[in-house]
C-alpha cells in the first residue's frame, strides 16, 4: 500500500475546527430552530465567520513549502481498511476556503434580512450552514472519495435550497432536475475512482498524481473523462447545464452563494486539483478546453435572450464558468482559478443586488416590468453598475485581469480557436449585461403596464409575483429587518469586485503568481504572435462594440421613449432556437427521460404481467381453451399444485427422517 | 445431547425464543397493546441473544444414513451479521406495527424471525433447507389474513415453495454424494462429479427465486404491495437476502467452479434486474411497488458482486446487504405510516404531506437518500466498494450499467419522496398528526445505523473482511 501525502506530513488540528464549525451550526439551527428563532441567522453567520477567521489564521500553514511539498495536512480516520481520509490545505484549497467562508459569511448576513419573516427561517440557515460544511469537505479532502462525499453533499444542500419553498411545484421540479443531473456527474467521478483504485490501489491525491506518468494513455484519458463528467454536471457545462437556470427557483441568496460563487465552480477546482493528470494528456485538455469555450459562448448567447433577471445572471454564470473551465482545461491553471476568485465577488454582488431589486419590487423578476429604477433604487443601481463593469472586463475592474489571463492563456497553450471564442464571448458579455442594466434602470418604470403589451404571453412562466420568492411577502406582516443588514454585505463586496484583479497584475511577479508558486505543473508555453497587451486591447475593443450595440438598442433616446413597443417586439420576435434554449431541455427530455419512462411503462405494464408472469400462468390459460375436461382442473389448479408440493416435501422429509433413524 | 459450554446453548435459544414466544402469543388475551409490548420485548431479547451468540456452536446428531446430518446451529460470520440485521429489523417492525388483529400479526412476525434466525444459524444444509421452507409459512398466513388478494399469497407460496423443493432435492443429492450435509461454514473440499452441475442448478434456481432476480421476480411486487408494511419490511430487508447468503455459504464455498462457469449468465441476469427494476420504479404509481422494484434493482447489483467472486466486491456486497436491509426496512415502515394516515399508496393522489408532517418528511428523506446512494450514507459505501471490485474483476460493462442504474435510482427515489411529501397541500387527503414518539423511535435506530455506517464504515468493513475470507 502506497502512503503518499499531499501537504506536509504532520498534524494541523485547526483544520478540523475550520471544517466542522459550519456543521455544528447546521445541527444547532436544525435541532433548536423553534427556540433560536431569529437568532438562528446570527448564529449561522457567526460560525461561518469564525471559519473564515480560522482560514485567515491558516494562511501561513497553507502556503508553507517544506521539502517541495506545499501546505498542511491533518489525518482524520481510516475510511475502510487500506483507504484513509485526511484534510489537505494548500494554496488551491486555501483560496476556495477563503471564498466559501468569506463570501459565505457575507451572504449569510444578507440572508438575515432577505429571509426575515419566512416560516422556515431556521431551516434555511441550517441548510446554508450544511452547504458550507459540505463545500469545505469537498475542497479540503486529501482523496477522491472524500471529495466525492463533499461533491454529493453540496448537491444535496443545493437540492434542499432550490426546493426550499417545497410547496411550489416549479421549485420541486427544479430541485429534482438539479439533483439527478448532478448524480450523472457523481457517477462520472465514481468511474474515475474505480480506474484510479485499480491502477494505484489508493484513493489519495498524492498517490494518484505521483503515478500520473505511469498510466496508459487511454486509461488516463478515461480517468480525466470521468472526472470531467463530474465537473461538467456540477459546473453547468454543455450539455449538462440545463439545471442551472431552473435552479434560480431557490431564494436569491442561495443563487448567490451556491449557484454563482462557490458550488458551481467545484468543477474548476476539480480540474485544477487534478492538474498533474490533465497536463500529461493532450486529448483531455483539448476536450475540456473545447467544452469550456462552447459553454462560454452558448451561455452568453442565451443570456442575450432572457427576461428574468436571475436567469440572465444564471446564463452569465454558466458562461463565466465556461471561461474558467476553458482556462484550466488548456493548462492556464492560474488564470482559470483567478477568474473563479474575481467572479465569486462580482457575481455574488450582482445576485445580491438583484435580490435588493426583487425585494423592493415585491418579487418581480421580469426586467420588462422594471425600468427607471436608477432613481427609485440608487443603491441597487450603484451595486449593479459596479458588478456589470466588473464582469464586462472594464480596465481596472477585477475581471479585466482574470479574463485576459484566460484568453491570453489559450493562445499561449496553442488554441487559437478558443482565443477567438474568448474574445467574441467578451463582447457578447458586455452586450447582455448592459442590456440588463439599461432595461432595468433607465427609462421609466413599467410595472403598471399591462404584461401583454410588453410581450409577456405566459405570466405564470415569466417570473411574475405569483411565481417569485414568497418570503418577503410574509415579512411585510411582521417587522422588517434593518436595511443595512442587506446593504452592508453588498457594499463590502464592491471592494474586491473592483480591486481583486490587481493581485494578478504583474505577470510572473504578481502576488497571484507568488501565492501559487509550486502549486501547478509548469507547462511548455509558446510565445504567441500577439502580445498580452495587444490581447487586452482587442478584448476591450470587442467589449466596446458590445456595449455600443447595447446602448444603441436600449439606452438611446429613441429606445427609451419607445421602450414598451420595442420590448414587446423583441419578445414576440425572439427566434424559436433561442426561446427554446437551443432545444437542450427538449433533447435530454426526449432521449433520456421519456425513453426511460417508456421502457419502465412497457416493462411494468406489458412485460411483467403478460410476458413473464403470463408464461407462468400459461397452463391455466390453455386449460381454459381446452374445454370441460381441463376446466375442472383449472378451478383448483393453484390449490392442487400447492398441495402436491407440500405433500411431496412432507413425504421426502419423513422418508429421510425414518431412514436416518435406523 | 451434548453441549459445548455455556455460550453455545445461546444458538438454539436464539432460534427457539421467538418461535416459542410467538406461539405462546396466540394463547394470550387478544389485546393490541399487550401484543405489541410483548412482541417488542421478545424481539429485543432475541436481538440481545443473537448479539451474544456470535461464537455459539451447538450440535446434536440427526441422521447417519443415507448421509450424516446434524441439528447443528451456530452463526457463520456472515450469518451472524444477517441475524443481527434481522433482529434489528424485526424489533423496529414490531414497534411500528399498528394493524387490526395486532396480536396475531405480531405472533406471525416472531415466528418469521425464529425461522429466519434458524436459517442463518443453520450449519447443516438439511436444516438450512428445512428453515428455508418453514420461513415461507408465516409470510403465507399473513398474506392470506391481512392481504387483499388471496391469489398473492398463493403466488408467493408456489413460487417460493417450488424454489424450496428444488433446494431440498439439491440438498438430498448433495448429501448422498458428499456424505454429509453438516458443511455450512466449514472449510470442506468443493463438490465434484457428474451431478455437481445439476446440484448447482437446483441451488441457484432456488436462490434466484428467493432474491429475486429477473425473470423470476414477478411474485415479489405483488407480495410487497399487498402485505402489511412491517412484514414487508422484514421480508424485503432480510428474507430476500437468504438466496444471496446461500450463494455465499454454499455456492462459493462448495461449488466455486460452477459459480465461475456461470458467472457471465449471473452477471447478465443481475444487470437486467438492475435496469429493469430501476426503469419500472421510475413510473410505478404505487409507493410500495416503487420500493419493491428498487429492491429488484439493488439486489441485482449484489448478485453481480457475488458472481464476480472478487474479494473487494464481496466485502462491498456484505456492506450493501446490511445497508439495503436498513434502508428498505425504514422505507417500508415509513410508507406504512403514510398509508395508515392517508389511506392510499397512490403517488397520483398523495402530495404536500410535508406541511403537516415535518418529522415524517425528515425520516423519509434520510431513508430515500440512503436508498439512492448519497455519498456519506451506508448505501454509497456498499455501491462504491462493490463496483470497484466488479471493475477490477474485469466487468466494465456491468459497472457502466450499474452507474446508469444509480442515476435512475436518484430519479425514482426523489419522485417517491417529492410526490408524496412536497408540492401544494392536497385538499381531499386527511390531515394527520406528525410521527408519534413510538413511530419515530421505531425507525430511528435504522436511520442512525445508516448514518453511522456511512460516516465510519471501517468497523463493519474490517469485521466483514474476516467473514469473506
Amino acid at each position: 500500500m502506497i502512503h503518499h501525502v499531499m501537504g506536509n506530513d504532520g498534524t494541523y488540528p485547526l483544520l478540523i475546527a475550520l471544517w466542522l464549525l459550519p456543521l455544528l451550526g447546521a445541527i444547532l439551527c436544525w435541532g433548536f430552530g423553534p427556540w433560536l428563532k431569529a437568532r438562528a441567522g446570527w448564529l449561522a453567520s457567526a460560525l461561518v465567520g469564525a471559519s473564515f477567521v480560522l482560514a485567515v489564521l491558516s494562511w501561513g500553514a497553507g502556503t508553507q513549502s517544506v521539502g517541495g511539498t506545499l501546505g498542511a495536512h491533518q489525518s482524520l480516520l481510516s475510511w475502510i481498511p487500506g483507504f484513509d481520509f485526511g484534510l489537505l490545505l494548500d494554496p488551491l484549497a486555501l483560496l476556495w476556503v477563503f471564498v466559501i467562508t468569506g463570501v459565505g459569511a457575507l451572504i449569510h448576513l444578507y440572508s438575515i434580512g432577505y429571509m426575515d419573516g419566512d416560516a422556515a427561517f431556521a431551516r434555511f440557515f441550517a441548510y446554508m450552514n450544511f452547504f458550507v460544511f459540505a463545500m469545505l469537505t469537498l475542497v479540503l479532502s486529501d482523496n477522491f472519495v472524500g471529495l466525492l462525499i463533499g461533491w454529493g453533499l453540496v448537491g444535496l444542500a443545493s437540492y434542499f435550497l432550490i426546493g426550499f419553498w417545497f410547496f411550489k411545484p416549479s421549485a420541486v421540479a427544479a430541485a429534482r432536475k438539479a439533483f439527478v443531473l448532478n448524480v450523472v456527474g457523481d457517477v462520472g467521478i465514481m468511474f474515475a475512482i474505480f480506474l484510479i483504485v485499480a491502477n494505484v490501489h489508493s484513493i489519495g491525491f498524492g498517490d494518484a498524481f505521483a503515478a500520473a506518468g505511469s498510466y496508459a494513455t487511454p486509461t488516463l484519458f478515461l480517468i480525466c473523462l470521468g472526472l470531467f463528467v463530474g465537473a461538467a454536471a456540477k459546473s453547468a457545462q454543455v450539455p449538462l447545464h440545463t439545471w442551472l437556470p431552473d435552479a434560480m427557483e431557490g431564494p436569491t441568496p442561495v443563487s448567490a452563494l451556491i449557484h454563482a460563487a462557490t458550488m458551481v465552480t467545484a468543477g474548476v477546482y476539480l480540474i485544477a486539483r487534478c492538474a498533474p493528470l490533465w497536463s500529461v494528456n493532450a486529448d483531455a485538455q483539448m476536450l475540456v478546453g473545447t467544452i469550456g469555450g462552447l459553454t462560454a459562448l452558448l451561455g452568453a448567447i442565451l443570456g442575450c435572450a432572457q427576461w428574468d433577471i436571475k436567469r440572465i445572471l444564471a446564463y452569465s454564470t454558466m458562461s463565466q464558468i465556461g471561461y474558467m473551465i476553458m482556462g484550466v482545461g488548456v493548462g492556464a491553471y492560474e488564470g482559470g482559478v483567478a477568474h473563479f476568485f474575481t467572479h465569486a465577488f462580482f457575481k455574488a454582488q450582482l445576485f445580491l443586488g438583484s435580490g435588493l431589486i426583487i425585494h423592493a419590487l415585491a418579487n418581480e423578476q421580469d426586467i420588462r416590468r422594471m425600468g427607471g429604477l436608477a432613481k427609485k433604487l440608487p443603491y441597487a443601481f450603484v451595486v449593479m453598475l459596479v458588478g456589470v463593469l466588473a464582469i464586462c472586463g472594464t480596465p481596472g475592474f477585477s475581471a479585466f485581469f482574470s479574463k485576459d489571463m484566460i484568453i491570453y492563456g489559450t493562445l499561449q497553450h496553442g488554441h487559437p480557436w478558443l482565443y477567438a471564442v474568448g474574445i467574441l464571448t467578451a463582447g457578447l458579455t458586455a452586450y447582455y449585461m448592459l442590456r440588463l442594466l439599461f432595461v432595468t434602470f433607465l427609462g421609466s418604470y413599467r410595472g403598471a403596464v399591462d404584461p401583454s403589451d410588453l410581450g409577456i404571453r405566459h405570466p405564470e412562466l415569466a417570473g411574475l409575483p405569483s411565481d417569485g420568492d414568497p418570503a418577503p411577502q410574509d415579512a411585510t406582516a411582521h417587522h422588517h429587518a434593518p436595511a443595512w443588514i442587506m446593504n452592508l454585505p453588498v457594499g463590502i463586496l464592491i471592494v474586491p469586485s473592483i480591486f481583486a484583479g490587481w493581485l494578478m497584475f504583474g505577470g510572473a511577479n504578481s502576488p497571484w503568481a507568488h501565492f501559487f508558486a509550486g502549486q501547478f505543473p509548469v507547462p511548455n508555453v509558446v510565445v504567441p504572435p500577439i502580445s498580452e497587451g495587444a490581447t487586452s486591447a482587442i478584448v476591450f475593443a470587442c467589449v466596446l462594440v458590445g456595449a455600443a450595440v447595447a446602448a444603441a438598442r436600449y439606452a438611446s433616446k429613441g429606445a427609451l421613449a419607445d421602450a414598451v413597443a420595442r420590448l414587446r417586439s423583441e419578445s414576440v420576435r425572439m427566434p424559436a432556437l433561442l426561446s427554446n434554449r437551443f432545444y437542450f431541455d427538449a433533447a435530454i427530455d426526449a432521449l433520456c427521460v421519456r425513453s426511460a419512462q417508456l421502457a419502465g411503462t412497457f416493462f411494468g405494464r406489458v412485460a411483467d404481467p403478460h410476458v413473464i408472469d403470463g408464461t407462468v400462468r400459461e397452463a391455466a390459460i390453455s386449460a381454459r381453451w381446452m374445454g370441460t375436461l381441463m376446466r375442472s382442473l383449472q378451478t383448483g389448479l393453484l390449490r392442487a399444485y400447492a398441495l402436491i408440493l407440500v405433500f411431496g416435501a412432507a413425504c421426502f422429509i419423513v422418508y429421510y427422517a425414518l431412514a436416518g433413524g435406523r | 445431547m451434548r453441549l459445548r459450554g455455556d455460550v453455545n446453548v445461546l444458538a438454539p435459544i436464539a432460534i427457539l425464543l421467538p418461535l416459542v414466544a410467538g406461539a405462546l402469543l396466540f394463547v394470550l388475551p387478544d389485546d393490541p397493546r399487550l401484543g405489541k409490548i410483548y412482541g417488542t420485548l421478545v424481539a429485543f431479547a432475541t436481538l440481545v441473544v443473537v448479539l451474544l451468540a456470535r461464537h455459539a456452536d451447538w450440535s446434536v446428531r440427526w441422521l447417519a444414513r443415507p448421509f450424516t446430518a446434524a441439528f447443528h446451529v451456530g452463526p457463520t460470520p456472515i450469518g451472524w451479521w444477517l441475524a443481527l440485521l434481522l433482529g434489528l429489523c424485526t424489533l423496529c417492525a414490531v414497534a411500528a406495527t399498528n394493524l387490526p388483529r395486532q396480536r396475531s400479526f405480531v405472533a406471525q412476525l416472531l415466528l418469521l424471525e425464529g425461522t429466519m434466525i434458524g436459517l442463518f444459524f443453520a450449519r447443516d444444509l438439511l436444516l438450512f433447507a428445512f428453515f428455508w421452507d418453514a420461513m415461507l409459512i408465516p409470510v403465507f398466513f399473513v398474506l392470506l389474513g391481512w392481504g387483499s388478494h388471496p391469489a398473492t399469497a398463493w403466488r408467493y407460496f408456489i413460487y417460493n415453495f417450488a424454489g424450496g423443493l428444488l433446494l431440498l432435492f439439491a440438498t438430498a443429492a448433495f448429501g448422498v454424494i458428499y456424505g454429509s450435509t453438516d458443511v455450512i461454514g466449514q472449510s470442506g473440499a468443493p463438490l465434484i462429479g457428474a451431478w455437481a452441475p445439476w446440484i448447482f442448478a437446483g441451488f441457484a434456481l432456488a436462490f434466484l427465486v428467493k432474491t429475486p432476480v429477473w425473470p423470476l421476480h414477478t411474485w415479489m411486487p405483488a407480495t410487497y404491495a399487498d402485505a402489511p408494511s412491517p412484514l414487508v419490511a422484514v421480508v424485503s430487508a432480510v428474507q430476500s437476502k437468504a438466496g444471496l447468503y446461500g450463494f455465499l455459504v454454499i455456492g462459493l464455498a462448495y461449488l466455486p467452479t460452477y459459480v465461475a462457469r456461470f458467472a457471465p449468465e449471473l452477471v447478465v441476469l443481475g444487470a437486467i434486474s438492475l435496469l429493469y427494476g430501476a426503469t419500472v420504479a421510475l413510473v410505478q404509481p404505487d409507493t410500495k411497488r416503487v420500493v419493491a422494484y428498487s429492491s429488484l434493482s439493488h439486489l441485482g447489483l449484489i448478485a453481480i458482486a457475488i458472481a464476480t467472486r472478487n474479494p473487494l466486491a464481496l466485502q462491498g456486497a456484505l456492506v450493501y446487504i446490511v445497508a439495503h436491509g436498513l434502508f428498505s426496512t425504514a422505507l417500508f415502515l415509513i410508507l406504512g405510516y403514510v398509508e395508515e394516515r392517508e389511506g392510499t399508496r397512490s403517488l397520483i393522489r398523495l402530495g404536500g404531506l410535508g406541511h403537516a408532517n415535518p418529522r415524517l418528511t425528515g425520516a423519509f428523506t434520510i431513508a430515500a437518500l440512503a436508498a439512492l446512494g448519497l455519498p456519506g450514507l451506508a448505501g454509497f459505501v456498499g455501491e462504491i466498494v462493490i463496483l470497484s471490485g466488479v471493475y477490477q474483476a474485469g466487468w466494465t460493462w456491468a459497472v457502466i450499467v450499474a452507474l446508469i442504474a444509480i442515476v435512475l435510482a436518484s430519479a425514482y427515489m426523489l419522485r417517491l419522496l417529492q410526490d408524496a411529501m412536497n408540492g401544494p397541500v392536497v385538499d381531499d387527503l386527511p390531515v394527520r398528526r406528525d410521527l408519534t414518539w413510538i413511530e419515530g423511535l421505531a425507525v430511528a435506530p435504522l436511520l442512525i445505523a445508516l448514518l453511522a455506517i456511512g460516516i465510519q464504515p471501517h468497523a463493519i468493513m474490517a469485521a466483514i473482511a474476516g467473514a469473506v475470507r
